[in-house]
């Protein structure tokens, strides 16, 4: 399979968005109406308090040549959470379901820690005005931790098959210090769940797609079935020195499976890389595959994780 | 009415020296009963961090089942290890419940992390001891009971029971967390999950006990105690603020009682338990624990500075009905 990129679709910097967020566009999710694409993505906001960022997810409608911007979100889409809350510090990403009649939410909420940056859990959130808005199910989340995943559960993507909820999703297994100057480092997994209702899940348990090198950390799964077969889009990274070494910075990952249970890791069909000299010259990372008018697309950000934007390819078909 | 008769302080940390894990501090006291002694588990504290920070540990010690006053020995190091880096125990492990189940002892307690805008969160943590109770190996690396959506935070206080083939167990649930005098407070409310295998637990998202101090109410220490065809229930509550040295707002006992485990009508004034005039319990009464040994009705206990120089106990005249 191979992906025809269409360049960068997306720059933050060039647009007023709300809540005086400047920078970043990352992890771009698309929702398909008929005649415009609503595209989520997570951009950040300086916390006055300490001057860490806080992330908040907008969204820009977009013409389905995806080269006209018709709005960008004026308002709030989704609260973060109060004081103590999972998603204090920030929502990234917003994964978002069409359902009946009503928009299902997945959301990674970010909580700041002490002896490690951060931990993340799975939010769940509600749209009755076509997406505009989310109403939050609770406080809390409805996947995090738990005995064999301890923290950093996120990234959720989540699509029905044959009336059934699935779920791919992070877990963290272990933060490491790699040298004494350097704050600890994550290391994450994909894995997956079920559900009936989309709100009660069913984890697996275990890691769903193989290691390409050890401390791999792998990250935001996203899952399309064309014919008989799902393909399944991730990122992955070195698990230290990943942020401006390009060479252990994120690549786009595939694999295959014909029954959702056993999957095949084949990066090398993955069909997109880095393009030398361009806005994606050193990193590929939060790949979203979606459906449009029989077209098949992919959305991605590029070099420092999506901070001047998002781009867009599509595949070739020999239709 | 229950009468308590108190019986005075059975445990003082403070007393034991040269245990560097055990500082000070013996709270929230949860026993087995042995053969020929009472083993009281219990949280303790090394001395704070430069910054002022705690962690807890678990520990033992165990009572001559003919005496509860003699003790007959100190665990020689914390049952429970903390957790690794970034891991939800890796800043204290408190409280702890345990429950023989076969030759087995499982441990269910609280496991504490440290956060940036709020000081602590907490989640239920699972070990199970091969050797009596001395020692417990947790089977993973995070907690067994855990946040959601009606529940955001602080799952604490476990107090594991099986009745019949399910295991139940007590807890607590952050409700949100209140700022008072520039620092953030937790009110919290006391819950209950149900399970089959003591692993796989479903929650009730039930606040099972009424307020009586209104919403900002913090319920803790759910101990439940079956006699008699009915259910007993003591736990301690308190204000929202200004409760570790006002004594008008600190913990005080409260009682609820129950015939299907669910359903509980408390009635505090049924505890028959106050605070002294003066002494170690004058200021408040926390985390009890109640248990029924050799006939005779027990009630554990924290007092002053919950629990910072340790528990002790009172007889109950009567029985538990």
């Amino acid at each position: 399979m191979i992906w025809e990129k269409m360049g960068k679709i997306f720059d933050p910097t060039e647009h007023q968005l709300f809540n005086d967020c400047r920078e970043y566009a990352q992890s771009p999710q698309a929702l398909v109406f008929d005649d415009f694409v609503r595209i989520y993505f997570s951009t950040r906001k300086k916390d006055p308090g300490n001057g860490k960022f806080l992330s908040h997810i907008s969204f820009v409608d977009m013409d389905k040549t995806f080269k006209n911007i018709l709005q960008i979100s004026t308002d709030t889409v989704i609260e973060l959470g109060g004081l103590g809350c999972f998603d204090e510090h920030g929502i990234f990403p917003m994964n978002i379901v069409r359902h009946g009649d009503k928009i299902y939410a997945y959301t990674c909420g970010w909580n700041r820690k002490v002896s490690v940056s951060v931990d993340t859990s799975v939010g769940f959130a509600v749209s009755t005005d076509n997406g505009l808005t989310f109403k939050k199910l609770g406080d809390g989340p409805i996947l995090t931790s738990s005995l064999h995943e301890p923290f950093l559960v996120g990234d959720p993507f989540v699509h029905c098959f044959e009336g059934r909820f699935h779920m791919w999703y992070i877990y963290g297994v272990h933060w490491n210090q790699y040298s004494a100057e350097s704050a600890p480092d994550r290391i994450y997994k994909i894995s997956h769940a079920v559900s009936e209702d989309g709100i009660s899940w069913r984890r697996d348990s275990r890691q769903i797609i193989d290691d390409k090198f050890p401390n791999e950390s792998q990250a935001l799964p996203t899952i399309i079935r064309l014919a008989d077969r799902y393909h399944l889009y991730f990122c992955y990274r070195q698990s230290f020195d990943f942020r401006n070494n390009r060479d252990r910075s994120y690549r786009i990952g595939y694999a295959y499976s014909t029954d959702l249970a056993n999957w095949i890791r084949d990066d090398s069909n993955v069909g997109i890389n880095v393009t030398e000299g361009d806005w994606d010259s050193n990193m590929l990372c939060y790949p979203h595959v979606f459906e449009c008018d029989e077209d098949i697309y992919l959305l991605y950000n590029g070099n420092e994780f999506g901070r001047y934007g998002f781009g867009l390819a599509r595949l070739r078909t020999t239709r | 009415m229950f009468k308590w008769e108190k019986l005075g302080k059975i445990f003082d940390p403070t007393e034991f020296k040269n245990i560097p894990w055990m500082h000070e501090f013996a709270q929230a006291p949860s026993c087995l009963i042995f053969d020929d002694f009472v083993r009281v588990y219990f949280s303790c504290r090394p001395k704070p961090d430069a910054t002022g920070q705690y962690v807890s540990r678990c520990a033992y010690i165990d009572l001559s089942r003919g005496n509860l006053f003699r003790i007959l020995r100190v665990s020689p190091k914390p049952i429970l290890e903390l957790g690794e880096l970034g891991t939800f125990d890796e800043f204290g492990t408190y409280p702890v419940s345990v429950i023989r189940d076969g030759k087995d002892v499982h441990a269910y307690y609280g496991g504490w992390t440290r956060c940036e805008s709020v000081p602590f969160n907490v989640a239920i943590g699972y070990a199970v001891s091969k050797d009596g109770g001395e020692t417990f190996k947790k089977i993973g690396t995070g907690p067994i009971l855990s946040y959601s959506p009606d529940e955001p935070f602080i799952l604490s206080g476990p107090k594991v029971r099986r009745y019949g083939n399910t295991w139940y167990l007590w807890y607590i649930a952050g409700r949100s967390w209140k700022i008072a005098n520039g620092k953030p407070e937790p009110i919290y409310k006391i819950r209950m999950a149900s399970s089959m295998d003591g692993i796989n637990w479903t929650k009730l998202h039930k606040d099972i006990i009424p307020d009586r101090l209104g919403e900002d109410e913090a319920q803790a220490s759910p101990d439940v105690i079956f006699a008699r065809g009915k259910y007993h229930m003591f736990f301690c509550y308190r204000q929202a603020s200004d409760f570790r040295r006002n004594k008008d707002r600190s913990y005080r006992i409260g009682y609820a009682f129950s015939d299907d485990l669910m359903n509980w009508t408390r009635d505090d004034l049924l505890v028959g338990i106050d605070v002294s005039e003066n002494g170690w319990d004058s200021e408040m009464l926390a985390y009890p624990h109640v248990l029924e040994l050799d006939g005779t009705v027990y009630l554990l206990y924290l007092g002053n500075q919950v629990g910072r120089y340790g528990f002790g106990a009172a007889r109950l005249d009567g029985v538990l009905a």
